[in-house]
Formats: C-alpha cells, structure tokens, sequence
C-alpha cells in the first residue's frame, strides 16, 4: 500500500542546509499498525508529514496505492488526503469554535461535494469513539481524552485507507492516553491500517510493528512479539484506583 | 445541508469566532459608507426641491426666460450682470410668431419698508397683471396688480406673508398704507404662502405695478426679466431663435459680440441643476472613496493578523483535504461577508443620519436607490479586493507549517 524507496527531506534556510531525511525505504501493507519511534530530532515527524502528504520529499520514491505521488499537483494531493488518509495530532487541533459534530463534519466540506448522509456517517463515527453524547459541545467543554476521540472520529469519518497518528498521547494523562491507543487497536483489529508516531516506548509496543528512527535514517524495523492490550491496561488502571 | 450552505457557514462561524476583529474591520466602512449614504440622500433630496420649486415657479415646458446681463448659464455673471432689457424689447418680443404671453419684471433693489410703527427689509418687485397666472402664485386676499394700476403707474403693493406678518401682524393689511422707501403706497392684495424653498424666504417680497417700479422706485425703465410663454411647447427653439435675432437687433449688438440677455430654458436649467448636483455627488463621491479605501487598507491589515493567528485552523483544513484554492475562496468569503455587513450597516446609520438631517437640521433628502446600489456595491467591492492580499497569503502557507 506504502512504498518508500531512498526518500531524503532536506530543508533549506537561506543557504544552509539541514538533511533531515538520508534515505528512507519502507514498506507498509495493508492492515499494518506501524509505530514510528525515535528521539527527538529523528525525524519521525518529518516522515509522517511525507508519508500523509502534507510534505513532500527533496528525493526519493514514494508511492501510495501504486500512485507516483511526487508527480502529483497540491490539489492532487489535497484530493488524496481527503479520499485515503486520517489523521490526528497531538495538539487535537480541533476548530475550536465548532461543535464536535461540525468538527467530524469538516472533511466533507472539502470532499467535492457533500454526501447526502454525511450527518449520519459523522454521528457514527463519534459514536464508534464513545462520544454520542458529545454531539454537540465545543472542544473547550471537553476532556482532552474527548477532543482527541473527536479528532480520530473526524479521521475515521471518510472511511480511510490509512490513519495517521503524530504523538497522538503527547498531551495526554496515562488512563486518556489508553483509551485512545484501546480506540486504535480496535480500528486496527477492524483491519484499518495505522501508522503512528511517538517517542513513547509503552505506546510503541502496543502496536505491531516497530521503526526506529534515528538520525534520519531506520535503525530497526521488526514486528512486535506481545503487542500490550491497552484495554487490559485500563482495567488494571482502574482496579488500581478502586 | 448543501456545500454552498456548510462554506457559508463555516465563514460565519469563523467571523463570530474572530468577532471583535470583524467589528473592527467594520468602523470604517460603516462610517464611509455611512456618509456616502447621506450624501446621496441629500444630493436627492436637493434636486427633489429644485424640481418641485421649478414646478411651483410654473417655469412649464411651454416657457423660457430672459435674464438681463449676457454670460452663460451657470456661471457667475460678475460685471455683465448689467440690466439690458428694455420695455421696448418686450413689445418687440411679444410680436415675435409663436408667442403668447411676455411678462415682464424689474427687480429694485431690496428696501427698507415702513407701516405704522414696523418696518423690514424687503425684495421690492415690479410686476405686470400676468406675472402671478405666469407663476402659479394664487391670492390671499384683495386683487392683483391690474392694468389701469400700470397705467396710471398707481402706488399700490401686493404682499407676501412675510411682509405682512413683519409690518402688520395679525391685522387685515388690506387697504392700509405702507412706505417703500420714502413713497407711500396702499396695500390691496397679500400673495398666498409659498414657503421657504430651503435657502431663500419667497414670500418675503413686496410686488408693485411695473411702471411704478421703474418710473416711482428706480431711474430707469430698465428691466430686469421677462417670462415668455409659448403658445406651443413644441416650438420653444423656434421661438428662442427668433427673441433673440430681435434683441440682438434691438440692442444693436454687431455680429461676434456677445449676447447682453440670457434666455434660460427649463431644459437648461434642469440639465443645468443636474449637472452641479452631479458634479457635487461626484466630489463627495470621491472623498468617501477615500474613505472606504483607507478602511480597506484596515480590512486588510487586520485580516493579514487574523490570518497568522488562525494559521493552525488553515492547516487543518489543508490536512483534511482543503485546497489552496478553498481555503482562498474561504478567507474572501470572509472579507465579503465582512464588508458587505459593514455596507449594510453603514447604509442604516447613513440613512438614520439623513432623517435626522431632515428631522433636527431641515435639510430635504430622499431616498436614493443608486445611492443604495452604490453603497452595496463599493463595500463588496472593498471586501473582496482587500481580501485578496490575506487570502492568498492563508492559501499560500505550507500545511506542515501552518499545523506547527
């Protein structure tokens, strides 16, 4: 589904230089929930805008369901993200002046035309993250579990292929951070494919597949042994607080 | 709930969310076109009276008049201002083909009137048995100045309201002596009311017959105008042609000099007033083009800020599939939205103004719908062009930067 050959971002500030991409191949298949990992600085994220399409890479090859896409125009691309990809940042970045609805909403505006039962595909997908009763409330008025749930039903709404997650627990306490990554595991078990990027190792191992990023350039790539089930986690967390 | 409804929206919801810079962004424009509003209304309401007044004066399609002094109409006659018309010029008129009626008029200078203990000052007008049939201007009471009056150069004074208020209150003027200067005259008529036409009192005026005015109350027989009614409304050029091959003839003027009359048209003088109230409407025009430009340039400024601030919103939208282009359509939506809110604003408050100027300051205005039109077409105007700059600049920002 995700081919990257030799793929190098560098950027450029005035005249100097900064690599910070040296060649990056990778492969993701269907199905995968990749976890990218790496210090800060790696890179990871540099590659998770690559990989989403928010960025392009200086070199490299990088195809996305057999599509060339370093070929394709900025509206070719926008057209991608809307139609294949998800994604949800660490900062929510939610409109913070539009109801949770609305937020699950916006894809669409920008889907080329507006599908008849838009409102009912949004109501789902808020309630496959648990927060039917949110409809209608601001990010302001809810947890920062919540808001990020909001930010992976707006993700989930226009069914796509891959979902991508950048720190999508930096800004979060333990028990949200596990509902969260419990919501993810179950798209996955639901054959969504996820790539995720983080520095935290609990998080990275409870994907299944694990890329260490350092320096630009993959250290490792090997699949997780025991994948940690969050759900499990959550309930011996809150055991632990009874 | 269709796009075009969701793009709206979502415009709105962004507004009300950056309200205090939306309100902003408004002042200006409110205020200019506020002012554009009223001067419009005012520029109407000026020629609403300039029409009505023209009618009241019976200057119909069937009349033109011939002012003493040459020049040209519209511009300030200074020294040419000369009274060059005689009553000989009148007779001659009178047999020109086509005419019907001449009614001749010498204006004295203004005079210090006295009766009994009272006195004013007051516009002393000769005046021939015609003249108030000429002008629509019925009677009160009493009789008009009549033809054996001119004869017999009689010192009797018809009145205007004015005058009668002025020198004899509530009294019955009629049959009561008056001094114009130093002449005593009788009162036998008071004019009915006319009211102010805006700048000038016209029933503050005295109207004697014509040959007393030129023979009792000035040293010449001079006169000052006449109004020539045609006996064909179709024939007004013919006859103008005609009056004034006779008065050039009768003044003796050679071939190149000017005229030393003016005939004035009710055509003229109407192309004439519309053409001062234009170029008045222009210059205001120009000034509250300024006006909206400078809020423009203000529109613009703050929309640029809005734009850094809201730069991460941007992002989003580019990452769940916003193209430039959409996001560019969105940020001038915006400013249109803005600035035609603004427009209707500032045409409330432009309107509101204009009545109260009608209302506390007693300046006519009416409702002007090119002033509308203007009013809405200037501020989208302005909105749109002034939110080109920060649009592209939100369009041209790079997702991942914007998200930052």
């Amino acid at each position: 589904m995700i081919k990257l050959k030799g793929i190098t971002k560098t950027y450029y500030r005035g005249k100097v230089e900064t690599p910070v991409l040296l060649g990056i191949d990778l492969h993701v298949r269907e199905g995968e929930f990749l976890a990218i990992m790496g210090p800060s600085g790696s890179g990871k994220s540099t590659l998770l805008h690559i990989l989403g399409l928010l960025d392009r890479p200086t070199g490299g090859s990088y195809r996305l369901d057999g599509i060339e896409v370093s070929s394709l125009s900025d509206d070719e691309l926008a057209r991608l993200r809307n139609d294949k990809l998800g994604f949800v940042f660490q900062a929510f970045h939610l409109l913070p002046k539009s109801t949770a609805l609305d937020n699950v909403l916006l894809p669409f505006t920008y889907a080329g035309h507006f599908p008849e039962d838009a409102n009912a595909r949004a109501r789902r997908a808020l309630g496959r993250v648990g927060l039917e009763h949110r409809l209608h409330h601001r990010p302001g008025e809810m947890s920062g579990g919540e808001c990020q749930r909001v930010a992976i039903a707006r993700a989930l709404v226009n069914d796509p292929e891959v979902i991508f997650a950048d720190e999508p627990t930096g800004n979060l306490d333990q028990r949200s951070s596990l509902e969260i990554i419990s919501i993810l595991q179950g798209l996955h078990a639901e054959g969504r494919t996820i790539v995720l990027v983080t520095h935290d190792t609990a998080v990275g191992c409870m994907c299944r597949r694990l890329l260490r990023v350092v320096y630009g350039k993959v250290v490792s790539d090997e699949p997780v042994a025991e994948p940690t089930v969050a759900l499990q986690q959550l309930q011996t967390l809150k055991e632990a607080a009874k | 709930m269709s796009l075009a409804w969701r793009l709206l929206k979502t415009a709105v919801i962004s507004l009300w969310a950056f309200r205090s810079y939306a309100a902003l962004m408004m002042i200006g424009l409110i205020i200019g076109i506020a002012s554009l509003t009223v001067i419009h209304q005012i520029g109407q309401g000026a020629q609403q009276v300039v029409s009505s007044r023209m009618a009241s004066m019976g200057f119909g399609a069937d009349a033109f008049y011939i002012s003493s002094g040459g020049g040209r109409l519209g511009v300030r006659r200074g020294m040419k201002r000369a009274i060059t018309l005689t009553p000989q010029d009148a007779a001659s008129i009178s047999q020109v083909d086509g005419v019907a009626h001449v009614v001749p008029h010498k204006n004295v200078a203004r005079t210090q009137v006295t009766a009994g203990g009272n006195n004013t000052n007051t516009r002393v007008r000769g005046a021939t048995p015609g003249w108030a049939a000429a002008r629509n201007w019925p009677l009160l009471q009493g009789r008009f100045v009549s033809l054996t009056d001119i004869r017999q150069s009689a010192r009797v004074a018809v009145l205007g309201t004015t005058v009668v208020r002025e020198l004899f209150g509530d009294v019955d003027p009629v049959g009561r002596r008056l001094r114009i200067g130093r002449t005593p005259f009788i009162v036998v008529g008071v004019l009915k009311s006319k009211g102010s036409s805006g700048w000038r009192d016209r029933d503050d005026i005295i109207l004697v017959p014509l040959s007393t005015a030129t023979k009792r109350l000035s040293r010449d027989d001079k006169l000052s105008g006449m109004r020539v009614t045609m006996t064909d409304a179709s024939r007004v050029e013919e006859v103008k042609t005609e009056v004034t091959n006779v008065l050039r003839e009768n003044h003796s003027l050679l071939p190149g000099v000017p005229d030393d009359f003016l005939i004035i048209t009710p055509d003229e003088l109407m192309k004439l007033i519309t053409r001062q109230s234009r170029s008045l409407v222009a210059m205001l025009t120009f000034v509250s083009a300024v006006s909206l430009f400078v809020s423009g340039v203000v529109i613009m400024n703050i929309m640029l800020v809005a734009v850094s601030e809201r730069a991460y919103e941007i992002g989003v939208r580019r990452a769940v599939g916003a193209r430039r282009r959409d996001i560019l359509y969105q940020i001038l939506m915006e400013s249109l939205i803005v600035a035609a809110a603004g427009g209707v604003c500032g045409l409330l408050v432009g309107l509101l103004l204009s009545y109260l100027a009608t209302w506390l300051l007693a300046i006519p205005t009416a409702f002007s719908p090119t002033g509308f039109l203007w009013a809405l077409g200037f501020s989208a105007g302005v909105g749109l062009l002034f939110g080109v700059a920060p649009a592209k600049k939100a369009a041209g920002l790079h997702p991942v930067e914007a998200l930052r």
